[in-house]
């Protein structure tokens, strides 16, 4: 493989988890007065790309579906080092379920065609589902790795220890795959100025740019419209409310020690009137 | 494809000072030029804290309709008070008694956090609007070296990536806007410094409040600080019912532990502050020095081949006035000129570049610096003005006098006394030439075996009093692992200090000063040894300032760590 590997990495745009996004009336996330972020699972999905493509050689396309404002976490990928991006926008996409997403989505990697591995992150803050990943890769008919802490390549042999219950399962897979990063692989290292200052030049460079980062319609992709958006979505939601209000207290434990902190900390559970034993393990 | 990173104009730090240079040159620029702003923090704005009333002199050049909207305003000062005040009453001094640069009506009330990152967003667009004009930030790379070849600068290293070239960004010119975390390698590789600069240290928190004081601002003397002790309180009223509340205190100090956090709750307990945050809420909290030597603590020089120094670096803050951020923006202002007269001969060395000194020194900015020089001196040569007549006056406002009789009181209680005190209204006022003021580092003037203390008012409200741990909660900092931004050179420089403030009964003034609880002395091995709890810091720099054995370096954090001042 003299070109190295050809590397997708799917992203998505999500409501920034610390910002006080707000509830709609019919309970969904209120997407428009959101401040939003790249989903923080898929950093890490990210992260093993980047580490994937200095060890082996290649090149990462990061790709995003989405409304068009989500082409600044493309750019903000190729800050992080990503080399191009495709930003899947398209009106007939709204709605759309994890069958849907999964469908638009294989028809955008056949479309990039010649894939070799697909990254994606565990699953999205805002979603949850975890469901995208797995059925993009039984569509691509790829082998698939979920919740992969690490991994390694041999010729076109992934070796990946993926998190099971109680362990780890250490397995094998052939090139082309699609792997899902678990939440506990390594994270995303910090934006290099170079790369920052690579991808302000690009942004400038229009085109250049316009061959780097493009937008593309289901007309590019040759994807059906009626099975994607709501109309390929069979997912029905019944009702959403919300759970409660955050609340909780915290106290501090002053002291000039670690040791005088733990013995005020013991001297206070101990007045709570359920009794310390309550605390203890 | 080069991988050499080249900019005309790099700018350091996105300081009021950088922001107005940068504003001014995009102005200028009738041809293409490539500007680059790095900043520490993760977002522009994000590590600025100030006052602030400011002059709005400089905003009004570079914004015309800075009063109309669009421009973030906290409010325009209406009524402004200067303060008397003891552990009981408070007394604001009659109008006509009161100095004129303590008269602060119609001046703007910033957040110079929030103002810095609209002047950056400004900045993109008026760029956009001019060809070939280019405004490239960098938020969250803070520069960590000088790069030099022989004697001129050419650039900062602002990352550490195992490609070497890859990480430093040249420039023709280097512009140093920051508060001393880089710009000091500057001002001691050419040695630009003869006499040094000296610091106060600056607490405050925002306060959400029932009433508005929108437009109202108090400056305060007396209470909460202890006789000799140079500074003051102030509160500024905001729109949206907030309310800042701060002190200032200078670190020339002998108190080896000021506490500046707890001093601003001293002023929280005083009935009339309680009375104005009853009810409210603490919404932030931050600290940061200001530069205050003024005019005898300027460099010789404004620049040197490829680089040069604005605003905090350069140190043109007025304290008299205080006048920290219009003389910091008029800095950046004038020293756009001097760069864009640079480009267009295409000369980058110390002789077209410094033209910015005497561009900078005729105008106002020099001739208030001068007129103000002497302020932190008169202190020094009249100590019985904080040591005695203050709090004299204060003792008088406290036992139910008004301030025109406590003042009174004290002149007649010692009419020699006051009669020299006229000398020091002059020194202030329309001094005479007396020769440069000679400062001593602020460490020099520590002494363990301070015992002043002050009195505390009784009474007051425990919820709205806080922790210095509880406080730094609101500076709301965010670092990671591998951060390390404060240096401490010898472990047992410390731990020597430690045992000599240990047997006067005192803290170090790394923990005493520290204004976020950092610092701490533990027992490690059998021996009391400095420790630092990195992720409170808010970058404040005051224990690199009062370190008496200049044993600790506050360097740039990385990657955007530190606080977060937005809304400050």
């Amino acid at each position: 493989m003299s070109d190295g590997l050809k590397i997708v990495v799917l992203i998505k745009q999500v409501p920034d988890t610390s910002s006080a996004a707000g509830v709609n009336p019919d309970g969904t996330v209120d997407r428009v007065r959101a401040r939003k972020m790249m989903n923080p699972f898929d950093q890490f999905a990210l992260q093993k790309a980047i580490e994937t493509r200095n060890a082996h050689g290649g090149e990462i396309i990061v790709v995003s579906m989405g409304p068009p404002p989500a082409l600044a976490i493309l750019h903000e990928a190729c800050e992080y080092g990503a080399d191009k991006g495709y930003l899947l926008s398209d009106r007939r996409l709204a709605a759309s379920d994890t069958l849907a997403t999964a469908f638009a989505l294989f028809k955008t990697i056949e479309f990039i065609g010649n894939v070799d591995i697909v990254f994606t992150g565990l699953q999205t803050t805002d979603g949850d589902t975890a469901q995208v990943g797995p059925q993009i890769a039984e569509r691509l008919d790829f082998p698939q790795v979920t919740y992969c802490e690490k991994m390694s390549i041999e010729g076109r042999t992934i070796r990946a220890s993926r998190i099971i219950d109680g362990g780890i399962q250490r397995l094998e897979v052939d090139i082309p795959a699609l792997i899902t990063i678990a939440n506990s692989a390594s994270r995303l290292e910090h934006k290099r100025f170079y790369n920052v200052y690579r991808t302000r030049e690009l942004l400038r460079d229009k085109q250049t740019l316009a061959k780097t980062v493009m937008t593309i319609t289901l007309d590019n992709i040759g994807a059906d419209p009626a099975r994607v958006g709501l109309m390929g979505s069979p997912t029905v939601v019944g009702k959403t409310w919300k759970l409660g209000e955050k609340g909780g207290s915290c106290k501090m434990f002053q002291g000039d020690s670690a040791k005088h902190g733990v013995e005020t900390l013991i001297e206070s559970l101990s007045e709570d009137e359920r009794g310390i034993e309550e605390y203890v393990l | 494809m080069s991988e050499r990173i080249e900019y005309d104009v790099s700018l350091i730090g996105a300081s009021p000072s950088n922001l107005a240079l940068a504003h001014r040159l995009v102005e200028l620029a009738s041809r293409p030029v490539r500007i680059a702003i790095f900043e520490k923090a993760k977002q522009i704005g994000g590590h600025l804290l100030s006052g602030a009333v400011s002059n709005p002199r400089v905003i009004k050049k570079l914004f015309p309709d800075w009063d109309k909207g669009g421009f973030p305003l906290q409010g325009i000062c209406s009524d402004s008070y200067l303060s008397m005040v003891g552990i009981r009453r408070w007394e604001n001094i009659p109008r006509l008694l009161t100095p004129s640069y303590f008269k602060k009506e119609g001046y703007a009330i910033l957040c110079i956090s929030d103002m810095a990152s609209y002047m950056a967003e400004e900045l993109q667009k008026r760029a956009a609007e001019k060809n070939g004009v280019i405004v490239d930030m960098f938020p969250g790379f803070a520069a960590q070296s000088i790069v030099f070849e022989g004697d001129r600068v050419i650039g900062v290293k602002v990352d550490n990536s195992d490609n070497g070239v890859r990480d430093i960004c040249h420039a023709k010119v280097t512009v140093f806007g920051d508060k001393g975390f880089i710009s000091r390698d500057l001002v001691s590789k050419y040695n630009l410094r003869k006499n040094p600069q000296v610091y106060s240290v600056g607490v405050k928190e925002v306060w959400s409040t029932e009433k508005s004081f929108e437009g109202k601002v108090w400056h305060i003397l007396g209470y909460p600080l202890a006789p000799g002790h140079l500074g003051g309180g102030f509160i500024y009223g905001c729109k949206n019912n907030q309310l800042v509340i701060g002190m200032v205190m200078a670190c020339d100090s002998a108190n080896p532990n000021m506490r500046p956090p707890q001093v601003l709750q001293d002023l929280k307990k005083h009935p009339y502050v309680q009375e104005m945050i009853r009810g409210g809420k603490l919404l932030k909290y931050g600290a940061s020095i200001l530069p205050e030597g003024g005019y005898y603590s300027l460099p010789d020089k404004f620049a040197v081949d490829g680089a040069m120094l604005v605003g905090d670096a350069l140190g043109t803050l007025d304290v008299k006035r205080f006048s920290g951020v219009d003389k910091a923006m008029e800095s950046g202002y004038v020293a756009a000129s001097s760069v864009w007269e640079a480009i267009e001969k295409d000369d980058f060395t110390q002789g077209t570049l410094n033209s910015f000194q005497p561009r900078l020194m005729c105008g106002w900015v020099g001739e208030e610096l001068r007129d103000a020089r002497y302020f932190k001196r008169v202190f020094d040569d009249y100590p019985e003005i904080l040591g005695k007549m203050i709090p004299d006056m204060v003792k008088s406002i406290d036992s139910g006098k008004g301030p025109v009789w406590a003042g009174a009181q004290f002149g007649l209680s010692d009419p020699l006394g006051s009669l020299r005190l006229l000398g020091a209204r002059k020194m202030v006022e329309s001094p005479s030439d007396k020769g440069p003021a000679i400062y001593r580092p602020d460490r020099t003037h520590i002494n363990p075996n301070y015992s002043e203390t002050s009195a505390m008012p009784e009474g007051f409200d425990q919820s709205v009093i806080y922790s210095t741990a509880d406080v730094v909660f609101y500076a709301h900092t965010h670092y990671e692992e591998d951060n390390n931004h404060i240096e401490e050179f010898d472990a047992n420089v410390c731990v020597d200090c430690i045992e000599k403030f240990d047997a006067a009964g005192k803290d170090t003034p790394c923990v005493g000063d520290c204004t976020a609880e950092v610092h701490q002395t533990l027992e490690i091995d059998g021996k009391r040894r400095h420790a630092m709890a990195l992720e409170n810091c808010v970058q404040c720099t005051t224990c690199e300032i009062v370190c008496p054995f200049e044993n600790l370096r506050v360097k740039a954090a990385l990657h955007g760590y530190g606080p977060d001042f937005s809304g400050m």
